[in-house]
């Protein structure tokens, strides 16, 4: 035994030697440009509804994809000079919203001017989605009111799986979260980019996990199945935020259309 | 040669009186001749006494009263005999030169026969003009005396258009000496469009024909293209071969290729031509994936006996446009940067991106079975390979070249950066020394060195903001940028680690306090030619952030589109965004002087001189030892403090084929203009003479035709007289003239009546 190792200790030594001196590989500068799910604080929001969902976006994208994504995401208020600092944000909620002040109103503003994406993301949405809106709450129902005063030209319309947002990572079939709600997302679309996306799932009640570990609100109707898909929906936007409409591209056409026909997931 | 035949003569002649109208002198001599028959018919009819005296008194009254009424003068001058204007036309086209019967050439023979003529017509003014391109010249035709047809086209028709609408005398005739391979009028020319090229000038056209058989030639006699040269589009063209001098070839093959300055001349088509009487065509389609100026070789197998190897081949500049730039961006993971690039790519309509995006590696689980997912597989093979040269620029985005099979391709993809694609390399936590790339043949192509030593350091996390270097603010490409955001730049969130910039290279951007091994300031934003190709490397990924951050709110986010228009538009040659401008003022000669006119800012260096200007010249098709195939430099004339607009630059005389010609404004890229020299370019692509066609240019005008090597007697227009210091001297004062006439007047009387008669 000993003999042996003794046989292996000049491959181990010069292994290590190669390991030491091998390029070392650039640590990421920063986490500056990843994917930063930011929490919106407008309309008398003073934080997201759901604390810990965007910590777990953010690793769950880094666990299923290669995007790079800041596992502490920030907040930031919509008068706030930095809104315009990052392509991403993250307004969620489940009470009604206040009117935005002229001030939130010009930074949304600023932030949609340069190209941002923004998530409506309706906490207080309940299973009924008899009303055609997934059973939108009170948040749900203001914050449209507000963004359309802040994009007065532009209405919502509804996105149905042939939309790039459902194929970015993940295969989709329709949008859930928490509740199952509508089976569409609706989207403010301008430019041909889509720029307010309007989800009356509650995408971050399906994401937020306690610190012990603990999913924090229970899925319905679907259960775990449900969440995964509501996991995946996530993941597609985030990869939206960051890819574009990469999915659309005419390359990836005919792979697309293959799966899809042969596709088992609900 | 205008041969002035005057001859002053002293002459002395009679005249009527200058008063007198030619009509008047006239009626008066009727008068007298009607008066002198009606005097002798009817006195000698009577037979009477006195009848010859009264015919000889009447007859000196009526001469004595005819002169008094013409009243005679002497006239004295000087007399010069003008010969008639004859406007001779020698074709001074390259096919002149061509050679004729082993030593002499068609313009020798021409030559000859302006001599021969100057001294057979003796009575004509000749005025010798050369005919080429354009109006027609003086030449020298003196004996002895060689010039060198050098016109790149024959156009009668443009010289006797000229000849026409000259406000000069007109001449009376027009001699057209040449070899008949004329481009106007064409070979198709009908005998009236002929006519009417006499019709205009109101004189024949004579023609002589210099030669009367063709040398044993097979020849690339045309190229045509249909349409304009598009890059990455197939372009048919159609080539025109022909064999004649007694040559025999039933088919010719004929290959197209491109001269790349990077490798050997790249075979784009080759086909064969079956010829027929002489001639044959074949239709061949190239694609040509570069744009900008490319010369392409039109070439023939030539059969044994061909005496004319010069115009076996074409040599062609096409001036090939770019539809649509395609660039293929591939990037190592979605990030902000990656999104900030795609959406400007894809912004731009003249832009087609082709994108592959690593969204997954193998330590990512998706949870989920490969058919809910959307991901293909990176064709990295059929990529770099396949379609590699459909691509006018790769963006290679903070992506490792070694877990997706890269490296393999990395000798292809340097190789396809030599021959003219664009390079762009953007930072991130997987490129340049991250990425695998130092020591590579990739590595090569950048504009600056990566350190592959082990142990490299691959990147410098700290928060930097570039600095703009001397050049960075002087180069044309950032210039939208400074527009837009002056020279403010974000903070990045830190740097690759990038060497020195390589020869030819440019940092526009430099680490603040970071420095290289060489102690200079680490390049950031780093350009640079490579061959035929040109590279960026971009060491940050947080250039997104000119979009989305308080500068980007500022400037509307336009700096980050305007600093990727100037980046991709300067790795696409851009007209805009290039230091200089290079151009021939007029197609290249081989044999001959060249000039090129440069366009290039009043750049200096740090001393405040004008910064050294050079343009390079390279031959494209050189053999190794070939003449020409050393690079040849010749510096452009410093202009003086502030002075603007172009130079012009005189190349030596080169050799036939195909060159690059380099703007080098100090140590940076150069701007650079292909270009091609022929020896004898269209005027030697078809070396048949055509007698015919200038016999019915003869026929058709009332002219003659000759040949140079016959009797070359032409039937010019007479010499004209012309008067000059006129002397007139009455011959007798009129009243002598009126007194004689009543003299033999009243003697006449006299005498009839003493014969009786009243």
């Amino acid at each position: 035994m000993r003999r042996t190792l003794f046989c292996f200790f000049p491959f181990a030594f010069a292994l290590g030697v190669l390991v030491f001196f091998l390029p070392r590989p650039a640590r990421a500068f920063g986490d500056v440009g990843a994917f930063d799910p930011r929490a919106l604080l407008a309309g008398g929001t003073t934080g997201p509804a759901r604390a810990s969902a965007a910590g777990r976006w953010s690793w769950e994208l880094v666990q299923r994809t290669s995007a790079p994504a800041r596992l502490k995401p920030s907040q930031i208020r919509a008068d706030d000079p930095g809104v315009v600092d990052g392509p991403f944000l993250w307004w969620s909620g489940d009470s009604a919203v206040t009117a935005l002040t002229p001030q939130e109103i010009s930074g949304l503003r600023r932030f949609f001017a340069l190209g941002g994406i923004l998530l409506v993301d309706d906490a207080g949405a309940s299973e009924d989605a008899g009303d055609g809106r997934g059973g939108a709450s009170a948040f749900g129902k203001s914050a449209r009111q507000q963004i359309a005063r802040v994009l007065p030209d532009s209405s919502p319309i509804a996105l149905g799986p042939d939309h790039v947002l459902f194929k970015s990572f993940y295969l989709l079939k329709r949008a859930e979260g928490r509740v199952a709600g509508p089976r569409t997302l609706d989207a403010v679309v301008r430019g041909g980019q889509t720029q307010v996306v309007f989800s009356s799932h509650d995408l971050g009640g399906a994401l937020a996990r306690g610190a012990t570990g603990v999913w924090e609100n229970p899925v319905v109707p679907g259960g775990d199945i449900q969440r995964e898909r509501a996991i995946r929906l996530a993941v597609n936007i985030a990869m939206y935020v960051l890819c574009s409409n990469y999915k659309d591209d005419q390359v990836h056409a005919p792979f697309l259309m293959r799966r899809r026909a042969g596709a088992l997931v609900p | 040669m205008d041969a002035p035949t005057e001859q002053l003569t002293l002459s002395t002649r009679l005249a009527v009186n200058g008063d007198l109208p030619p009509w008047a002198a006239a009626l008066a001599c009727a008068l007298v001749l009607v008066s002198l028959g009606v005097l002798v018919v009817h006195e000698l009819r009577r037979r009477e006494r006195g009848g010859l005296a009264i015919v000889a008194s009447g007859v000196l009254a009526l001469l004595a009263l005819l002169l008094a009424v013409v009243r005679p003068v002497r006239i004295a001058a000087r007399e010069s005999v003008i010969g008639a204007k004859v406007v001779v036309l020698s074709d001074t086209s390259r096919s002149m030169a061509l050679p004729q019967d082993g030593k002499t050439t068609r313009g020798d023979v021409g030559a000859r026969a302006l001599a021969d003529l100057a001294k057979g017509s003796k009575d004509a003014r000749l005025l010798v003009l050369g005919f080429g391109d354009g109006p027609p010249a003086p030449i020298a035709a003196k004996e002895g005396e060689k010039t060198v047809p050098a016109a790149p086209r024959s156009d009668l028709t443009a010289a006797l258009r000229t000849l026409a609408s000259s406000a000069e005398e007109k001449p009376q005739a027009v001699v057209v000496v040449s070899d008949g391979r004329l481009d106007d009028p064409a070979e198709d020319a009908s005998p009236e469009n002929l006519a009417a090229l006499g019709k205009e000038l109101k004189v024949p056209i004579h023609t002589i024909a210099t030669t009367r058989q063709g040398p044993p030639d097979a020849s690339v006699r045309r190229v045509s293209a249909a349409g304009a040269a598009v890059a990455h589009v197939p372009l048919p063209l159609r080539v025109e071969v022909g064999c004649s001098g007694g040559l025999s070839c039933d088919e010719l093959t004929v290959t197209a290729r491109e001269l790349r300055e990077d490798g050997p001349p790249a075979l784009l088509a080759t086909g064969l031509s079956h010829l027929k009487d002489g001639k044959g065509t074949v239709d061949l389609s190239v694609t040509l994936e570069r744009a900008g100026a490319r010369i392409l070789e039109i070439a023939i197998t030539p059969p044994s006996g061909d005496t004319i190897p010069e115009n076996d081949r074409r040599l062609l500049t096409f001036v090939v446009a770019r539809e649509r730039v395609r660039v293929l961006h591939v990037a190592g993971r979605p990030t902000n940067d990656v999104r900030a690039l795609r959406q400007w790519l894809k912004s731009d309509a003249s832009v087609d991106v082709v994108a592959f995006f690593i969204l997954r590696t193998q330590s990512d689980n998706p949870n989920a079975r490969p058919e809910d997912l959307s991901l293909i597989p990176f064709p990295v093979d059929e990529l770099f390979t396949e379609h590699l040269p459909s691509f006018d620029a790769v963006v290679l985005q903070d992506f490792d070249a070694q877990p997706y099979g890269l490296e393999k391709h990395l000798p292809q993809l340097a190789r396809y950066v030599r021959s003219g694609g664009g390079l762009i390399m953007v930072g991130g936590q997987n490129s340049f020394i991250a990425g695998g790339y130092a020591g590579t043949p990739l590595a090569e192509v950048l504009p600056v060195s990566l350190d592959h030593s082990p142990g490299a350091t691959a990147a410098d996390v700290a928060p930097v903001t570039p600095t703009w270097t001397e050049d960075g603010r002087a180069a044309p490409l950032l210039a939208p940028l400074r527009d837009v955001a002056s020279e403010e730049l974000p903070q990045m969130p830190g740097t690759n680690i990038l060497g020195d910039v390589r020869a030819g290279g440019l940092v526009l951007w430099s680490h603040p306090t970071r420095t290289t091994k060489s102690g200079a300031p680490m390049p950031i934003l780093a350009i640079g030619d490579q061959g035929d190709g040109r590279s960026i490397a971009l060491g940050i990924d947080g250039a997104w952030q000119l979009e989305f951050s308080q500068l980007g709110a500022r400037t509307s986010g336009r700096g980050y589109g305007a600093m990727w228009d100037g980046l991709l538009g300067w790795l696409m040659r851009d007209p805009r965004f290039e230091p200089g401008q290079l151009d021939l003022t007029a197609p290249c000669v081989a044999g001959e002087p060249a000039r090129v006119r440069v366009r290039a800012p009043d750049g200096r260096d740090a001393s405040g001189e004008p910064r050294e200007m050079v343009v390079e010249v390279r031959r494209l098709d050189a053999r190794p030892g070939e003449s020409g195939a050393e690079p040849l430099k010749v510096e452009v004339p410093k202009r003086a403090p502030g002075a603007t607009g172009t130079v012009e630059v005189t190349l030596p005389p080169l050799p036939a084929g195909g060159y690059t010609a380099r703007l080098k404004l100090g140590p940076g890229p150069t701007t650079r203009r292909d270009f091609a020299c022929e020896a004898g370019g269209d005027e030697w692509a078809d070396s048949r003479p055509d007698a015919d066609r200038l016999r019915a240019l003869a026929a058709a005008t009332g002219g003659t035709f000759r040949w140079a090597t016959d009797d070359r007697a032409l039937p010019l227009p007479e010499p004209a007289v012309v008067s000059a210091e006129r002397h007139v001297v009455p011959l007798a004062p009129p009243w002598s003239w009126t007194l004689a006439a009543a003299v033999l007047l009243g003697a006449h009387w006299f005498t009839r009546r003493r014969s009786g008669l009243s």
